[in-house]
């Protein structure tokens, strides 16, 4: 086993993980946070999305030790205490999920994208999220929901107290 | 968390998902999601032999191996387990059955079947560790394709049965030879189905926790079925029922795959007794890729007469449902032989059923549970007679619907159809997608290049079902307890894998109490907590949890509303239970806020409540109407009680020099009664639609000659992505079922087919000028280029 450190949604983390361990194992099973999900193992489905070092990551394809030093933060960051991010109110309002296990990896992606580009058109939303594979929904609300969001992060900056991660 | 403000609580309004928050923010719990102090991993070994004797399993070296603290072979399984018992009996059923075991002892029949197990400390050491057991076989001849397998001369898969042919069967009335003989145009076709699958992004997982001092079992899993899990458990592992627990909290989708059955639910509580630690196994993606859920070959003759009026249907369907499995999928096939003649009026029709078994991995139960098969062949039936007679095919359909004044219809093949309307959903979807202007638009289009088709299918869908002598329960029971506070516990047999019937179900209890939807708490899939239920499938959900939670809802409102009048002072009938209180119905200023009454019920029950029953508790069960096991004259039982009906509507342009299909818009009609929560409704038909189109365009289970699953993960088995599925515009109508509670239908497994038809007859309408016959799904970019070139060849 070898010691590494990682700051988890803001906080210092020093755990020990073996050279093969995954970040997405690291963080759900050494620093303990299981909303980030496992679906596939080879990148493809997203539902392990993290934010590493300010861009959205699969974290079942990066080796732990690999992000020794690193800044990550989780679908368990998004919210501010009980006050949901506009992208997860977004989502709620607008049944944009059902079972939720891809939810770590369309929020993130979802937000990732509202903060570069805060007026997406719908072919920059389908591109975006193009790589989270949703089982439950047909996607149609998922967009809608962004959508949303980014009309919602408009109406916010205008007015005040909207949070901001 | 903030409480939710509720947009609509009341059915039929769009509440929220009770459980958004805790999905939204990450605190939401799935089996995975457990990590007991002590927890062991688990991780199966599998054939690698499509058909084999095992001659030895060495666990010599796995068990020598770093943090190993049990090697589970067969052999050693079956002195301390019994069969799995089947979900769907074969022999219940007059077919053909064998013993399915947690880990084979003897033989395997596909590759990937469970042979042994290693438990170990980390996931990784049980990982490696099961890359140590050798095992060796005698390589026994196999069969992978179904019509191979019902040769005399092919490999048995079981070789205790006359063949591979799990069950022959024949539905249908009337002297088809006879209309055939009459009918102005007879047509005969072959279509072929695919191997799909179901593929929740959350694969199945247990974590059984044995407790040797009290002798007690608990499993978490990510089932539907927590009830009839504890009896398989019990039944398997020879428990008393009482003994275990079950408890399925979250499910990340499901879709049919999770369905009780699975030879892992009985192994992954085995490794626990045997350990005597929590074990938790987790399939991994290529685990999940193995199950099917469709596969089959139609052979159909229909023939119409030349106004298009269709009078008579002969199919016969060979379904391959691979190796055979305890879990509900085999049987599937059933229900695509009766769900022909769909909604139509055919009134002679002839069904042959062969299901047949092959060295693959089980295909196990899916959202359609074979109704899709159906609706593909029929509705391709129809285009192809609507091409004979040179109608269009839309008008084909509306001469040949069941009309809405003719419900119930009982079909050639045994159902009894509820209620509906066809040509009102053939009317919406034809104006919504703009049928007329498309039709007059394709011409100048194909003069310039492009191959533009629309394809209309129609789907009906039997809901809620019941068969006789199984766990295919039309019933379910629901418990609503109030507290002395006021607050509302609502413990249901029904569970939600992702759907949201838990909302549902929340919303029918608020309004029934009339109290607000945030008192009510709901429990699902807890065996320790809700009452004997069945779980999730056949869109049974909301017919049976919402209608047995209405029931005892009233009992518990007319308990608050009897004690609420004599402590108002007024007779009974002039007091409603709304908005959190009692009050007088005419003088709504003399109330009584419900934990009051609550509070006076279970406080002074012999002062303001003397003679009155002190319990604001109910439990009860809901029967819906129109099931009927008596078989007719002609042999034929009724399983559902409701039928949900969708017409759905597919533009595709089609690149010839690719054979890519590009889904340029989508309408879908959908009508399943009255809906509790539209937007719940809604999500279910989206989400169905989207996995029909990615079974009819790109998703593909391919084997290798030896029985190895290739297409084994996401870069090979293509989900549709969020860019692959257009903008679905949905239209609902409502034909109140008459025999259900709210006069609602199942609404969960409409999509599948409907679309899989629709963009078939899209591609053929598309491609009409090059004389392309669609005859088969996926339509893949190379499958559609195979077809131009064999239409260019004829």
């Amino acid at each position: 086993m070898t010691g590494m450190r990682l700051t988890v949604n803001g906080v210092d983390r020093e755990i020990d993980v073996d050279p093969s361990t995954l970040l997405v194992h690291a963080i759900r099973e050494q620093v303990g946070l299981t909303g980030t999900h496992v679906g596939c193992l080879t990148g493809d489905c997203g539902a392990c999305t993290v934010v590493l070092d300010g861009r959205t990551a699969k974290s079942c394809s990066v080796l732990a030790l690999s992000a020794d030093g690193s800044a990550v933060e989780t679908v368990e960051s998004l919210a501010d205490g009980d006050e949901l991010h506009p992208v997860q109110r977004a989502f709620w309002d607008g049944f944009a999920f059902q079972c939720g296990f891809c939810l770590p990896g369309m929020l993130l992606t979802a937000k990732e994208l509202l903060d570069s580009t805060p007026e997406p058109d719908d072919a920059q939303i389908l591109a975006a999220i193009n790589g989270n594979l949703c089982r439950c929904t047909g996607y149609n609300t998922i967009v809608s929901a962004v959508r949303q969001a980014s009309g919602c992060a408009r109406t916010c900056a205008k007015e005040t107290p909207c949070q901001e991660s | 968390m903030a409480a939710p403000t509720q947009p609509d609580s009341a059915i039929g309004g769009s509440a929220r998902k009770r459980d958004g928050a805790a999905l939204l923010t990450g605190r939401a719990v799935f089996v995975d999601d457990h990590q007991p102090t002590g927890m062991l991993h688990a991780q199966v070994v599998r054939s690698t032999v499509a058909h084999g004797r095992i001659l030895s399993v060495d666990t010599a070296a796995a068990e020598a191996a770093p943090g190993v603290r049990l090697v589970l072979t067969g052999r050693r399984a079956a002195e301390s387990a019994g069969p799995v018992p089947y979900f769907i009996d074969p022999a219940a059923r007059g077919g053909n059955r064998t013993d399915i075991r947690c880990l084979q002892v003897d033989e395997v029949v596909y590759v990937g079947q469970p042979v042994a197990a290693v438990v170990a400390e980390t996931r990784r050491q049980a990982l490696d560790a099961a890359a140590l057991v050798a095992v060796e076989y005698e390589v026994l001849p196999h069969v992978l394709d179904a019509e191979e397998a019902m040769l005399p001369d092919a490999p048995r898969l079981y070789p205790e049965w006359p063949g591979n042919v799990v069950m022959h069967n024949r539905y249908g009335t009337g002297d088809t030879d006879a209309a055939l003989a009459a009918a102005d145009v007879v047509v005969s076709g072959e279509l072929r189905i695919g191997r799909s699958t179901t593929s929740p992004i959350e694969p199945r997982g247990y974590l059984a926790s044995w407790n040797a001092a009290e002798g007690k079992l608990t499993v978490h899993a990510s089932c539907q079925n927590p009830h009839q899990m504890r009896w398989m458990l019990a039944t398997s592992l020879g428990l008393d029922e009482g003994d275990i627990r079950i408890v399925t909290a979250k499910v990340g989708g499901s879709f049919g795959l999770k369905m009780q059955g699975h030879p892992e639910e009985t192994l992954v509580a085995l490794l626990s007794i045997l350990t005597g630690a929590p074990v938790k196994w987790i399939e991994d993606r290529r685990e999940t890729l193995m199950a099917g859920a469709r596969q089959q070959v139609h052979r159909f003759t229909v023939g119409a007469m030349a106004d298009g009026r269709i009078v008579a249907l002969v199919d016969d369907i060979v379904a391959d449902v691979g190796a055979l499995t305890a879990q509900a999928g085999w049987a599937m096939p059933n229900m695509s032989a009766t769900t022909l003649p769909s909604g139509y009026l055919v009134p002679d029709c002839r069904i042959g059923l062969d299901i047949v078994v092959t060295n693959k991995p089980p295909v196990n139960a899916a959202r359609g549970f074979g109704k899709d098969a159906a609706h593909f062949v029929m509705e391709r039936a129809v285009d192809i007679v609507a091409h004979e007679l040179g109608l269009d095919p839309a008008e084909v359909r509306r001469r040949n619907f069941i009309p809405a004044d003719r419900f119930p219809h009982r079909t050639s093949t045994g159902l009894n159809i509820d209620s509906g309307d066809f040509v009102g959903l053939l009317d919406k979807v034809l104006d919504e997608v703009g049928y007329a202007g498309i039709r007059a638009r394709q011409g100048g289009l194909r003069h310039r290049g492009r191959y533009l088709g629309v394809g209309l299918g129609f789907e009906l869908t039997p809901e809620s079902s019941d068969s006789p002598g199984t766990f295919v329960s039309g019933f379910d029971t629901t418990t609503v307890r109030m507290s002395v506070t006021g607050m509302v516990t609502v413990l249901t047999g029904v569970t939600s894998p992702g759907g949201g019937n838990d909302t549902g179900i929340a919303q029918i209890v608020a309004t029934e109490l009339g109290v607000p939807m945030e008192w009510v708490e709901l429990v699902q899939g807890d065996t320790d907590r809700c009452p004997n239920g069945f779980g999730n499938f056949s869109g049974r959900s909301m017919v049976v949890g919402g209608g047995s939670a209405t029931l005892a809802a009233r009992d518990v409102r007319d308990k608050l509303a009897l004690l609420g009048s004599r402590m108002l002072d007024v007779p009974v009938d002039r007091v409603e239970v709304a908005d959190g209180v009692v009050r007088v119905v005419d003088d709504h200023s003399r109330a009584l806020a419900v934990p009051d009454v609550a509070r006076a019920l279970l406080t002074r029950a012999f002062a303001v409540a003397d003679g009155i029953e002190p319990v604001l508790e109910s439990t009860r069960a809901y029967k819906p109407g129109n099931i009927d096991h008596v078989p007719d004259e002609f042999g034929r039982i009724q399983p559902y009680p409701t039928y949900s009906s969708s017409l759905h509507a597919a533009v595709v342009d089609v690149d010839v020099e690719t054979g890519k299909v590009v889904l340029l818009d989508y309408v879908m009609a959908h009508d399943c009664g009255t809906m509790i929560n539209p937007a719940l409704v809604e999500g279910q038909a989206r989400g169905a639609v989207a996995m029909g189109l990615g079974s009819a365009l790109s998703e593909q289970l391919v084997f290798g000659e030896d029985g190895t699953l290739l297409s084994d993960r996401f870069k090979t088995y293509l989900l549709p992505r969020a860019g692959d599925v257009p903008e679905l515009r949905m239209v609902h109508q409502v034909t109140p079922s008459p025999f259900t509670m709210h006069g609602n239908k199942g609404a969960g497994e409409a999509g599948v087919g409907g679309a899989q038809a629709a963009v078939a007859n899209a591609v053929e309408d598309a491609l009409a000028a090059l004389g392309v016959r669609v005859r088969g799904v996926p339509l893949t970019p190379p499958a559609v280029l195979a077809l131009i070139d064999e239409a260019a060849a004829r």
